[in-house]
């Protein structure tokens, strides 16, 4: 049995990944998507844990049609980099929607979906994407 | 069974996905007669969608409609019969999505069509009890049809959640009674490594969905001296439009009082969250001091029925979150080449 996804590495993620919830620094303001003991920026070691809100404005974004890994039969897919309110850009996929539906500047909100299946060992990983809102 | 005076509904969510299927495309690809289908069209999940993120999203909404932390429920328990895993709880990944603790009981529960009211006897048990202060009911399921059968004509994907907590005015609707009829009815199962379930034609009916859902329905009123008059509306499940409409003729119910509760015409058979959504429809619209009877089926066979009593809270909380008909109208048609795609059906 192989794995192509490492296992353990998104595990560690899941905070993130299933809610949003990084390290801020109290410091500098710098957010971390992961665990840390030191702001990577400024050296501090005052990081509190914190949410992102889960509406966001979309900053741009691409359609991909050349397969990644785990998302061989998902094509095309739409990846988007977004904005929080207080000014953090994360990266993620966009869903429920088209390409010609979305424009830069736009509200996106919060999802959970599968990010990706293993080929072998058929674990499935879920996290955050993004998706225009529901009116 | 005894009265309830001690849990209540304080949240509830639906989620529909957005891609629909017209049993008309499904009987053009099968050569079927495009006179007589079951219902209108169908909700199909996407590929990135399961039980376990359309379970997610219901139960988000819930909590919003509750207004309460997270980190104040103690239970979350998913009915359903398309776990994405066969041995891997799907409770906890929702758990974890949502922000409760790890100090939570969850098991994923299995009884066909029924299995999202079974979450709710478990959770308003353990609310009542004092176990827990808060717990989630979560009804869901993507529903597989084998090709060119009756069922895929129906078998559909979305999903329901109730947060059930302590009784009070302020809640959306409290729980007034319950009641279950189980009985061993071969109508439709799968075997273990089986893709897709089978069922016994003649069976299906009367011995079945209607043996059960009435005498569920029947006994819930008559233990509680209550008549059809006295409930403002009927939710049952419904496998197909026509059934939960007979039901009602059988027990002399106005069709105004079930037709609100109505889904399937537009999404199909949601299994375990079938009944749960027609529940979170009519709450949409439903006023205070009304009352509601839901009685689920699930195949194999049983109904729970319970009686919920509409209360003041429901006013302020149902705009809290996206109604049915917000998700409804996120519709996207597909073919039946998209719907092979979409719901894992083609290997190779």
């Amino acid at each position: 049995m192989s794995f192509r996804i490492r296992i353990p590495s998104i595990w560690r993620a899941k905070r993130f990944l299933y809610r949003l919830e990084g390290y801020r620094c109290s410091r500098c303001g710098e957010f971390h998507t992961h665990s840390r003991y030191v702001c990577r920026r400024c050296r501090s070691r005052e990081l509190t844990l914190e949410r992102l809100p889960t509406r966001v404005r979309l900053v741009d974004y691409t359609v991909v049609h050349q397969a990644t890994r785990n998302n061989e039969d998902n094509l095309p897919f739409i990846v988007g980099l977004v904005e929080t309110p207080d000014g953090v850009k994360i990266l993620g996929q966009i869903t429920d929607c088209e390409p010609e539906d979305l424009a830069p500047g736009m509200e996106l909100e919060t999802t959970f979906r599968r990010i990706g299946v293993d080929g072998d060992a058929n674990i499935i990983v879920y996290g955050y994407k993004f998706r225009p809102e529901i009116h | 069974m005894p009265r309830h005076v001690d849990s209540g509904i304080v949240g509830y969510g639906c989620y529909i996905p957005r891609y629909r299927i017209k049993a008309s495309e499904i009987a053009r690809v099968w050569g079927r007669d495009k006179a007589e289908l079951p219902i209108k069209e169908k909700a199909v999940a996407a590929m990135d969608e399961d039980t376990i993120t359309m379970s997610a999203e219901a139960a988000r909404y819930a909590i919003w409609r509750a207004g309460i932390e997270p980190r104040q429920i103690g239970a979350i328990h998913i009915g359903t019969e398309s776990k994405p895993y066969a041995v891997k709880p799907s409770g906890t990944i929702v758990a974890e999505i949502l922000g409760i603790p790890p100090t939570t009981t969850s098991a994923d529960l299995e009884f066909a069509c029924k299995a999202g009211t079974e979450a709710l006897h478990i959770v308003s048990s353990l609310v009542g009890s004092g176990r827990i202060k808060y717990g989630l009911a979560i009804g869901a399921d993507t529903a597989q049809g084998r090709p060119n059968d009756a069922l895929e004509f129906t078998a559909a994907s979305g999903a329901a959640a109730l947060l059930v907590g302590p009784p009070s005015s302020n809640n959306v609707a409290n729980i007034e009674h319950s009641f279950s009829f189980v009985t061993d009815t071969p109508d439709f199962w799968r075997r273990s490594y089986e893709r897709y379930p089978v069922h016994t034609g003649r069976f299906t009916g009367e011995p079945a969905y209607f043996y059960h859902t009435l005498s569920s329905a029947r006994n819930i009123l008559m233990e509680n001296g209550y008549s059809v008059s006295d409930i403002d509306y009927f939710v049952f499940h419904q496998p197909n439009v026509k059934f939960p409409l007979t039901a009602a003729k059988v027990l002399g119910i106005p069709m105004s009082k079930v037709e609100p509760a109505i889904v399937a015409g537009e999404i199909g058979n949601t299994y375990a969250a079938c009944s749960l959504i027609g529940l979170s429809k009519v709450l949409d619209i439903a006023s205070p001091g009304q009352r509601i009877l839901l009685t689920s089926y699930g195949s194999g066979a049983g109904s729970d029925s319970f009686i919920l009593s509409v209360a003041d809270g429901i006013v302020e909380r149902r705009d809290k979150a996206p109604r049915y008909e917000q998700l409804l109208r996120r519709r996207v048609e597909i073919d039946y080449a998209i719907y092979l795609k979409n719901r894992d059906k083609v290997r190779v």
